[in-house]
């Protein structure tokens, strides 16, 4: 079995009935690599600018909910949420009461341990629901609100019933996984396009495969950046199966509370 | 048909622990997956100040290793790299030099490297010429020089008649060289850069000859798997893929 904790669509939302070019491409691909790949559950959020207003959220949220009841079996929903709007609670409780999605989704708006995130989480605790958030050290082109390891350890500590989930291994693996070490309630994926052969080891070795999630943050990323970290990776068979899904499938479900 | 990694390294890099970065690493990631031989660089040439002395070491290393080739690493703007060619070809049997000029300082349209390029073109030796090393957003300590597609187009367009391989080219960029490739009779790139989007194999062969393909790793700073799988699964004939997976000029 494989999860896929973290791809998107991306783009301009379309206008209902109709999904934009942009998206209707980012979903093709998804559905493709889903059947090439054998990927059994996808989970997606609508991204496009970095400081999105309320209409573009809307939309956005809007395409997930409409590719979820397109393809239902393979494709799962995170909300996505900007913290700085009035209307943050409201979206994220359509997205989850009413438009099926499984997650909260933070990007950059906001980093994830500003203020005005902190209602949000308390809705997701008591949701049980895991929070993806993209955090990303960069030697070059670091954007001024997003999130960084320490942000959401910050996060974490505060509020440890959070089921939180830090992207990418925080960009660089170095920087991304001792800060959030001692905190069980994040866990890790390392999506996105970058590949080095040691990141996995590494962040086995400080956290153990029980915190590290499968994802890959396609379209915009090869699938198998992703794939072959943990077909490289020095791991057992039982460790890749965690990875795989185990470790995604205890953290979305909402029945039973881990934390 | 004997598979060849066009792309893998052994050594150490200086900013952060490679847990895999031997020989025998090498060859057992590649006897799990088909693969027959590499060409084999010097990690440590990049940053010691006489990058031959690495060499000296990487021959050490592949001496009697079946199918695994030495590339040597020149830089251009040290003294007399001219009899390191020649030292290297008479010693070690090398099959191409590697240049780093975004690590090194230097550009390419520099004087020397044309000097360089001269030099090969004279041997029959192909050059190898890696885009970069790492993703700049994970530098650490030092900022290597990044290389400008305008620059890789004049340089192509300058040395019509060498071999070059480019390395660790994203999909992106590969686009934006297409014509310059295209025109070129003699260069290639590997596939160690097809990161950043899905499909990259079944896309770019609908765009360049398969023997404009050749399989690279940059094993160990990457994982093996993820541009291998690019191949091995790719949804094209078999007769593509041996061609990437074979180089041959």
């Amino acid at each position: 079995m494989l999860i896929d904790i973290h791809t998107h669509i991306w783009g301009p939302p379309g206008s209902p009935p109709c999904s934009s070019e942009t998206i209707e491409s980012s979903k093709k691909d998804l559905i493709k690599a889903g059947e090439k790949y054998k990927i059994d559950r996808i989970y997606v959020s609508g991204l496009y600018s970095h400081y999105p207003d309320e209409e573009e959220i809307a939309g956005l949220n809007w395409e997930v909910a409409k590719f979820i009841k397109e393809e239902p079996k393979l494709i799962g929903g995170f909300c996505y949420v900007n913290p700085a709007h009035s209307n943050a609670m409201d979206v994220l409780k359509k997205g989850i009461e009413e438009q099926n999605m499984e997650g909260m989704k933070l990007w950059v708006a906001t980093f994830c341990d500003d203020e005005r995130v902190f209602p949000l989480v308390e809705q997701c605790i008591l949701y049980n629901i895991p929070i993806l958030i993209h955090a990303f050290h960069k030697a070059v082109g670091q954007l001024e609100h997003e999130s960084l390891a320490p942000n959401v350890a910050n996060l974490a500590r505060r509020y440890p019933e959070a089921k939180l989930i830090i992207a990418h291994l925080g960009g660089n693996a170095y920087y991304g996984i001792k800060p959030i070490r001692n905190c069980p309630n994040v866990w890790v994926d390392f999506s996105g396009s970058l590949f080095r052969r040691d990141d996995i080891d590494y962040t086995k070795k400080l956290i153990g495969a029980d915190r590290i999630v499968f994802g890959t943050d396609m379209p915009g990323a090869s699938f198998y950046n992703n794939l072959g970290q943990v077909e490289d990776g020095d791991l057992t068979e039982e460790e890749k199966e965690k990875i795989y899904y185990k470790n995604a499938l205890r953290l979305l479900d909402r029945r039973e509370r881990i934390l | 048909m004997k598979a060849v990694d066009l792309n893998c390294l052994v050594g150490h890099w200086p900013f952060r622990k490679l847990h895999k970065n031997t020989l025998e690493d090498i060859q057992n990631v590649h006897r799990a997956n088909n693969i027959d031989g590499g060409y084999v660089a010097s990690l440590n040439s990049i940053f010691y100040n006489d990058p031959f002395e690495g060499d000296e070491e990487l021959h050490e290393i592949l001496k009697d290793a079946d199918g695994y080739h030495h590339v040597l690493t020149i830089n251009p703007k040290l003294l007399e790299f001219e009899e390191d060619i020649k030292e290297g070809i008479e010693r070690f049997g090398i099959k191409g030099v590697r240049i780093y000029p975004g690590y090194h300082g230097y550009s390419l349209d520099d004087k020397d490297l044309a000097e360089l390029c001269r030099i090969l073109k004279e041997n029959d030796l192909p050059l190898f010429l890696p885009l970069r090393m790492e993703d700049p957003r994970l530098n650490y300590i030092i900022t290597p020089g990044t290389i400008a597609m305008d620059e890789v187009k004049g340089f192509l367009k300058s040395f019509p008649d060498n071999k070059i391989i480019l390395l660790t080219a994203f999909v992106s960029e590969l686009k934006q060289l297409e014509d310059e490739i295209k025109d070129h009779s003699y260069v290639k790139f590997d596939t160690s850069g097809l990161k950043d989007t899905l499909f990259s194999i079944e896309n770019l062969t609908a765009v360049f000859p398969a023997e404009k393909i050749v399989y690279g790793s940059l094993y160990p700073l990457y994982t093996f798997r993820s541009t291998y799988f690019l191949i091995k699964h790719a949804e094209v004939s078999e007769e593509v893929k041996a061609k990437i997976l074979s180089c041959s000029w």
